[in-house]
Parts: C-alpha cells; structure tokens; sequence
C-alpha cells in the first residue's frame, strides 16, 4: 500500500485547524493516534510493504506521529487554558441542581421542637398526655371550681364516654396542657421539670386568630423553693433565646385559677414604642394543686407557664391567619 | 367595663398623665385595653379578672387607684334611714336563687331630667340618658356594683313582687321590646300574674318607669351568679347587670347600694318612702378572712427583700385590716369584699402586685437533675418523623374534629367517639382514622394545582376505647422533580409502601407483613393490610375512583396508607449488636422467571431461602415484566441471589449447585418457566 505522506500532513494541517474544543481533539486523537486510527493502520502496513519502501515509510510514520502527539499536547494545553481564561462555562451552571427529595417539618412541629429544645437544655423533660381527659385532671385538680364558666358546654368539647372517675361525668377533651401537669405530679415527686407539648380543643368558632383546635406547651417545675423571682429568670432566658437578645419583656399581673400569683408575659421587639404583644401565661403554682396530687402543704413551691405555640409561629413568621396551619398548602409547607 | 378619670377624680387627687395610669393600672393587674377621649373626660376600658367582681365599679377602682399610687381617697357619704314598718308585699320561692331581696316603695316621684353631674357621670361610661330614676340606678350601679331596678310600683298587678322560676313558655317583652321565650332554669321577678323581669338580666316593657310613673318601687337584690350567667346565655343577652351578677355582687352592697340610690332620688326627684322590705332567703358567709404570714415567708416566696412597711402600706390602702407583731409576723383581716383572698399566697399576691412585678429581681431556677425518664414512644415518633422527612414527604397538621358527613363519604363502618356539644358539623366526631383529613389536604392543594404531593402526618386516630398513635401517608402526582426527566414517573404503590416500610425499619420493627386486603375505600387488586405480629395495624393502597370522586379530587393515581403506632411504639427493641462484614467475596446470580399473575414475591423468598442453605445471603428483586412478550395471565420477574459465606471464599461450583436447585424447584413449584 502506498502513503501519500504529502497529502495526509495536508489533511491533518486543515483538520488540525478546525479545531476548537477538547472534545474535538479528542476525536482528531482517535482519529489519527487511536487504536484504530491512521497511524496504526500505517504501521499494520509496513508488514506488507516492499523491502525498499519500508525505511521510507517507516520514517515518515514516525515523523507523523510524533508530531501529531506534540500537536495534540500543545493544543490540549492551548484549550485548557483557554478554558481556564473562559468566562462562561461550557455547561450552564445556572441550571438549577437536582435536589435529592427531603421534606419539610410542618411548622408548628418546629416551633414545638425549638421550644422544647430550649428548655431541654436548661434541664426540663419532655412529658405527654392524653387529649382526651377527666374533669378532675381538667379542672378540680387545677383548682377551678365545678361552677366555673369554663366547665360549660360553650368553653369544653365534652365527648360521648362516661369518665371512669366520675359516672356522672362525661371525658373531655382537654382545653389546655396542664392535666399533664397533675398526671405528672401524681406519677413523681419533687424535684421535677418538665416540659408539655401537645393538642388543645376549645369550641371557639373559627377565623383568623381562633380555632377549635391548637397547640400548647405547658412547663411545670417544682422543688423546695422555688421563687418566684425564678420564674420571672427563667422565663427571660427563654424569651431571649426564642426571639433575640434584644426584646424588651413585662410580666402583668393576671388570673389563673391554678396558679398563685399569675402573670402574662409580654413581649416588645422595638425599643421606645409601646407595642406590647402578649406571648405567655404563668404563675406560682397554687397550693391547691399541690393539695389536689396530695403533696405534703407546705412542703413545695412550683411554678408553670403555658403558652400558644400558633401564636408564637404566628409572631415569629408574620402568618395572619391560624388557618394557614391546617390548610397545609404545599408552597406553605415548603417555605419552611 | 369602663371607668371615667372625672369620676376618679371625685375620690382622689390626681395629676398623672392618663398613659402612665393607664400603664400602672395593666401593671397592677387591671388591664387597660383602651383609653379614649369623651368629651372633656377620658374613659379606660378594662379587663377585670373574673376573681376580682370588687373592681367593676368606680369605688373599687378609686380603691385600686389609691393602692398602686399610695393615696388617700375619699368615699361618699350614705344616709342611715330609720326602718319603715310597712312591708312591701315580696316573696322569694324556696330554692329559687335569689339570696337577699330589698324592696322600697318611694310614692310621688317626679319623673323628668336628670341632674347635670349624673348625667355627664354615666353618659362618659357609654350609658343613655333615660329619665332621672333609671339613670340613677345606673349611676348607683357603675358607683357601688350593685345592679338595682326600679319597677312602676302601679303597673305591678295586685302590687306584688314574687320572685321564682319562669314557667315553661312563659313570655316576657324586655326593655328592649324583644320577646322573650322564658323556661324554668330561668330566675324572674313576677307580680300577681305574669314576670316583670328576667332577674338579673333585664327588666320588662310593660312595668319599666316613664315620665307618667308617679310611684317606684326598687329593687336591690343578691341572685345566684350561676343562674344569671346560664340564664344570659341561654338568651343570648347581657346587660350592665348580668355582667356584674354573674361574677358575683358584694352581699353587703344590696343594702348600701339600695340605700345610695334612694338618696339620690330623694334629693332629686322627691317622693317619700312609704314601704320596705328585706328578705334574706339565705346568707352568704360573712367571716372575714384572716390570714396570718412573715415578712421572711412573702420575701422567700418572691425572692424579694420587701419591708415590713412595704407591705403593711399595701394591705393597708387595699382595705385590709393589718397589725404586726416583733419584726416579722403580719396579720391581716380581708375585707368582706375581697372573697378571692383565703390563704397566705393570696396575700402575698396582693403585695406582689401592688409592688409591680417589675420591681420583684429575676433569678435562675436551681434544676435538679430529673428523675423521669425520657418518653421512649414519642422519641420513637420523632425517629420516624425525621426518617418520613428524609424520604421527601413534607409533615402536616389536620384537625382532630371531622364532620359525620365526612366519614360516611368512604363507606366505612366504625366505631367513632362524639362530640355532646360541637360548634358546627364540621366537629362532630372525632376522627376513627386519618383518611378524612388526608384527602382534604390532598383535594385542597389538587385543586390549586398542586399536584404533586407527598404528605404524611403522625397524629391521633379516637376509637371507642382509646386514642392511638397513627402515621398516615398520603401521595399523589409524581414522585421526584428532576428537570432532566431522569425518573420522571407518577407515584404508584411502590413509592409508598416503600416510604412506610423505610421509616418503620428505621424505628427497629422489621417484621411489618402486607396481605391481601378488601378496604372498600382503595382501588381493588391495589391495597394491602400491613400486619404485624399476626395483627393487622393499617392499611395501604390506591384510593378508590369512587372516594376521589367524592371529595372532588379529578387526579387518578392518589396513594394512601395508615398505620396504628402504638404496638410499634411499645415494643422494646432487641438490642442491636454489629454483624461483621464478611471479607470473602460473595456472588450474585440472577434469576429471570415466567410465573402466573398470582404468585407472589414472597413466596419465591420463602423457597428460595429454604434451599439457600447458610450460604443465601440475600434475595434481591431487580424487575418485573407485564408486556406482551408474555402469556397474559403470566408476569415476568427478575430477581438476584447473592452468596456468601462468613467463613470461607465460595466456590463457583457450590454456588451452581445451590443456585440450581433454586432455580430448578421455583420452576416445579411455581409452575414457572425460564425466561
């Protein structure tokens, strides 16, 4: 077979030319110095050449391929660094990158986890209660008295299931945290902290600040002296945590029947402006409640507090209605 | 309730700037929702605690006042009458509610203006101006708290008082000149033949005072506050009256109130009393409460280092009677009004307040470390919130409360809790299971283009007997977003069997079991029961077009599972100890088979595994085949055996000759054919 050297190094000096991506010396290199490429076949000739042109062409083939791999060499630097120099990319790299699937805690379980994180960290213990509860740990045991308004069918779901304790009674569902509170009392003696989440019900008709059903989170702790000046600490250091260094706080004077003195907790954000929001409520313990768990009179003080945790997502994310909760729109629950 | 600052000013000094009483009076517990201009007087709006019915008046409020600024303050003066033989002619029906009823008959009233400084006094609390006798009665009331009502003495048939119960129908026109349907929880004050008033709540058209009334009788009473309240409630009207009845009068006012208020109309409108009568039906207790503390008590209590003088001051300008005794011991007589204080802690709440809470220091609590152990079920539900998350499922919160309606739209029989007393019938039951609430997540976000959804909750289902822990899952659409189409597919029975049994073995339960299952709401031939431990816990499936179509969902392929935690949950985990991962290399062999539409995975599983001897490590499936390249009642399954032993290399030859006789038995017992 006969070379045509002039040609070839002619071909190859267009081609070489055209080049203009590494990919395409890529092929140029497959082309000419792969395993199936000219230059091979070249020297798979040279057994079938005659004797005379065999040095000839062996020569020639060397020289070729030699200068193809400097060619190649020099070129791959040339477009590296030209790469390199390249102010757009060869992909578009602003395509969005395909995110593995990971979805979202709902926001009030969130909030719930934050909380009872904080306190966690100062030393309480997650408890938890039934919804469906007694009168007795609903009310008598927090010392609200059997003709109080909040017993009527207008403040408490009642269900259709006679209370074990109570065969006149019916269950409940509870209209806040704190029969935990008695259950937990009952279980242990001091010194305890613990800390409550859970679901509330209250025939409230629904709109955009109420609803029948909602979360709480309810703290309790009890040991010899406790002050309440440690209420007023503790609650501080967790305002603090939960909203910043920077909001101003006001404990109010309030009533709660299970507690003794009772306050609200209001909170501030901007310093000057007297917007006060209203975040919590607590208190000292009330003898009667330690009386109800038939804890020795006098022998501990406790204190608890009990908040909102919608009203807190609410405050903290700027959500306007509680509904937005449990609609459970996508783009909601993907926002968090 | 409202108060004037003018008003205030009639019993106290003051020269504060009204923002900054308005601002000690929340600080003191009274909290100021309001404050605006009437005129040329400011009226607060407050929110009284229910435990302070003492403070629903100007008298109470000037003594609040006096306390939280430490001034004196000055109480008007009320006449001392000689008693009058004469009786009215009043009865209280045994039992009825009312404790305590002053009748007075005042004859030759002249009905006409009020005077200027009455008028302008309960005109800034939002009142109208009737005639003199009616705005004095207001005015007594928003003065003392004590509601009082004047009757025309001549419109009263055969000049009787009687107050009872209501008759079942019995009607009454209100001052209002509202009909109102009556019935015996309800407490009236009836003349010889019909009710002149709802007791309490609201007098009558028919006996109210007019210009024309020569001659009043007036009524001072005590009711029973629980029978005002209801009694409001059930006729959905409250009044000046009601409000304050029903947190409860001071007994004593009945009397003082009744006597106010005769004075001024004496003064104003003349008249002479000719009859009276007070009946007490029954006492309300009169002991005052002693209370007997330390300084060291309240100061240990508060963590605060108040004086001894600190708190006599307080107590003392709240009306309490107060002396001291060494350096230490205060003791304290409440005044009769003041029912809310009992004990120690009350009093100490007292000084708290009056003090300001602000002025108390701030401590951290000392916390022991606890002896309670941590919830072993819900850090198991946390587990597997978290693993349902990695998986791609966003969390969500549905109500508790479902309406009937709604559990009867999936043909289900259960046993369901109710609510005696829900709001709407959107509230009526408590949910049996979670599907309800699912699908109207799910119809909710179809319907607003949302597609695409993978949801799960982990809340409460309510039986009969007990409330149970519950995961529900529900997913819809397709199942990952990727642009470059990869694994474009819609979401089918795999994904979210898949996504269950994950979490579960995430939470140490691995022997969760799907069986054939006939739920009425998921699509036939497309649902499991999952059973654990031989019982069944859930169920998992394609939602039934019947169902979808019911809650308006038009999107086909909506997937839905349910599983009761609570056995999961209990379980105690084996303790898990490490395997050693085996250096001898295993291998795996696969296995293509033609087998009828009816055999099962597990199956092949269960025989594979019992010729696999020790040396079957793990049965994989790789793929399923339905074309037409097979017979129609057959399917195409791919499957991989990996072998391997933890004690020596294999040998392809005692690979072979397990693996084929694998194979060669799958083929006769499952009437298979090689593919």
């Amino acid at each position: 077979m006969n070379w045509n050297f002039d040609e070839i190094i002619q071909q190859i000096g267009q081609e070489q030319q055209l080049i203009a991506s590494l990919s395409e010396l890529e092929s140029f290199r497959i082309k000419y110095l792969g395993k199936k490429g000219l230059i091979v076949d070249i020297y798979a000739s040279l057994s079938s050449a005659s004797n005379e042109d065999k040095p000839v062409i062996g020569k020639n083939v060397n020289i070729l391929k030699n200068k193809l791999a400097g060619f190649i060499d020099g070129k791959k630097k040339e477009l590296v660094d030209q790469k390199k120099k390249d102010s757009v990319s060869e992909i578009d790299i602003t395509i969005p990158g395909v995110a593995p699937s990971v979805g979202h805690k709902h926001l009030l379980t969130q909030t719930i986890d934050e909380i009872c994180e904080l306190f966690k960290n100062l030393g309480f213990v997650i408890q938890e209660g039934p919804e469906i509860e007694t009168e007795f740990n609903n009310f008598d045991a927090l010392n609200i008295p059997s003709n109080h308004p909040s017993r009527d069918g207008f403040d408490t779901f009642y269900v259709d299931k006679k209370d074990p304790d109570n065969k006149k009674g019916n269950l409940l569902l509870r209209s806040q945290t704190s029969p935990v509170q008695i259950r937990v009392m009952q279980k242990y003696k001091p010194p305890l902290a613990v800390i409550v989440p859970g679901k509330v019900y209250r025939p409230d008709a629904l709109d955009a600040s109420h609803s029948f059903m909602f979360h709480q989170i309810e703290g309790l702790l009890v040991d010899k002296n406790v002050k309440f000046s440690d209420l007023k600490g503790l609650l501080e250091a967790f305002c603090k945590r939960l909203f910043g260094k920077n909001i101003k706080m006001r404990f109010r004077p309030h009533f709660f029947p299970f507690t003794e003195p009772s306050a609200e907790v209001d909170i501030s954000w901007e310093s000057g402006k007297k917007d006060w929001l209203e975040i919590m409520g607590c208190g000292m313990v009330h003898p009667n409640v330690f009386k109800a768990v038939g804890y020795k009179e006098g022998q501990y003080t406790g204190l608890a507090f009990g908040l909102g945790v919608e009203r807190i997502a609410m405050l903290k994310y700027g959500i306007k209605d509680i509904r937005t909760f449990v609609e459970n729109d996508n783009r909601f629950l993907k926002q968090f | 309730m409202k108060i004037s600052l003018n008003w205030l000013k009639d019993y106290i000094k003051l020269d504060i700037k009204k923002d900054e009483l308005s601002c000690k009076l929340t600080m003191a517990g009274l909290e100021v929702e309001a404050v605006t201009s009437v005129g040329a007087d400011t009226v607060f709006e407050l929110e009284i605690t229910p435990n302070r019915p003492d403070c629903l008046n100007m008298l109470g409020m000037s003594r609040e006042v006096s306390a939280i600024l430490n001034k004196p303050r000055k109480t008007p003066t009320i006449s001392s009458r000689k008693k009058i033989k004469d009786k009215c002619d009043i009865t209280i029906d045994k039992d009825c509610g009312c404790a305590r009823y002053i009748g007075t008959l005042i004859e030759n009233v002249k009905v006409g203006k009020t005077p200027d400084w009455i008028k302008k006094r309960i005109e800034a609390l939002g009142l109208r101006s009737i005639n003199n006798v009616v705005d004095i009665t207001n005015f007594t009331l928003m003065e003392m708290g004590q509601p009082l009502h004047a009757f025309d003495y001549d419109k009263l048939i055969g000049g009787k008082i009687i107050v009872r119960r209501a008759k079942k129908g019995e009607k009454i026109v209100t001052i209002d000149e509202e009909e109102r349907e009556l019935d015996p929880s309800i407490l009236v004050i009836a003349d010889d033949k019909r009710p002149v008033a709802i007791a309490g709540v609201m007098g009558g058209k028919e006996t109210e005072v007019t210009s024309r009334t020569k001659n009043i009788l007036l009524e001072s009473a005590y009711f029973d506050p629980i029978l005002i309240r209801r009694a409001s409630r059930k006729l959905g009207l409250t009044s000046d009256s009601s409000y304050r009845f029903e947190r409860g009068v001071f007994f004593d006012a009945v009397e003082t109130g009744s006597t106010r208020a005769i004075d001024l109309i004496l003064e104003s409108l003349g008249g002479v009393i000719t009859k009276t009568t007070d009946l007490i039906a029954y006492k309300l207790s009169k002991k005052p409460n002693n209370v007997t503390l330390s300084l060291e008590a309240i100061n240990s209590f508060l963590g605060s280092a108040l004086t001894l003088k600190n708190c006599t001051s307080v107590l003392n300008n709240l009306g309490f009677i107060v002396s001291t005794s060494g350096r230490d011991k205060i003791k304290t007589t409440a005044p009769l009004f003041r029912e809310d204080i009992k004990q120690v802690v009350d009093v100490i709440e007292e000084i708290a307040r009056i003090v300001g809470f602000g002025n108390i220091p701030s401590s951290l609590p000392f916390i022991k470390a606890s002896n309670i152990l941590p919830d072993e079920s819900r850090i198991k539900r946390e587990r597997l919130r978290d693993v349902l998350i990695s998986s791609g499922l966003n969390e969500i919160v549905t109500y508790s409360l479902i309406s009937k309606k709604n559990l009867e739209q999936f043909n289900q029989s259960v046993d369901f809790l109710s609510i005696i007393n829900p709001l709407t019938q959107d509230q009526e039951v408590m949910r049996p299971t979670m599907l309800p609430s699912m699908l109207s997540v799910a119809s909710g976000n179809i319907n607003k283009k949302q597609k695409d959804i993978k949801l799960f909750e982990i809340g409460k289902t309510y039986g009969k007997d007990k409330e149970k822990e519950v995961l529900s899952i529900i997913m819809s659409g397709q199942v990952l977003e990727d642009w470059r189409q990869l694994s474009k597919k819609d979401c089918d029975y795999y994904d979210i069997k898949g996504c269950l049994e994950q979490a579960i073995k995430r939470v140490g339960v691995r022997e969760l079991k799907f069986c054939n299952s006939q739920h009425q709401f998921l699509e036939a031939g497309v649902q499991a029961s999952v059973m654990f431990k031989d019982k069944a816990i859930g169920c998992v499936g394609q939602v039934s077009d019947e169902v979808l179509k019911r809650w308006g969902i038009k999107q086909g392929n909506v997937f839905f599972a349910e599983v009761i935690l609570d056995k999961i949950l209990e379980i105690q985990n084996k303790k898990k100890s490490y395997k050693t991962i085996t250096e001898y290399p295993s291998i795996v062999y696969d296995i293509s088979l033609a087998v009828d539409k009816k055999i099962r995975f597990s199956q092949i599983k269960e025989i594979a595994f019992e010729l696999g001897t020790d040396i079957l490590f793990d049965v994989q499936f790789k793929e399923e085949y339905l074309g037409d390249k097979i017979a129609n009642n057959m399917r195409g399954v791919i499957f991989s055996l990996t072998y391997q032993s933890p004690t020596k290399t294999l040998t392809e030859q005692e690979v072979s000759l397990v693996h084929n006789k694998i194979n060669q038995e799958l083929i006769n017992r499952l009437s298979a054919i090689k593919r």
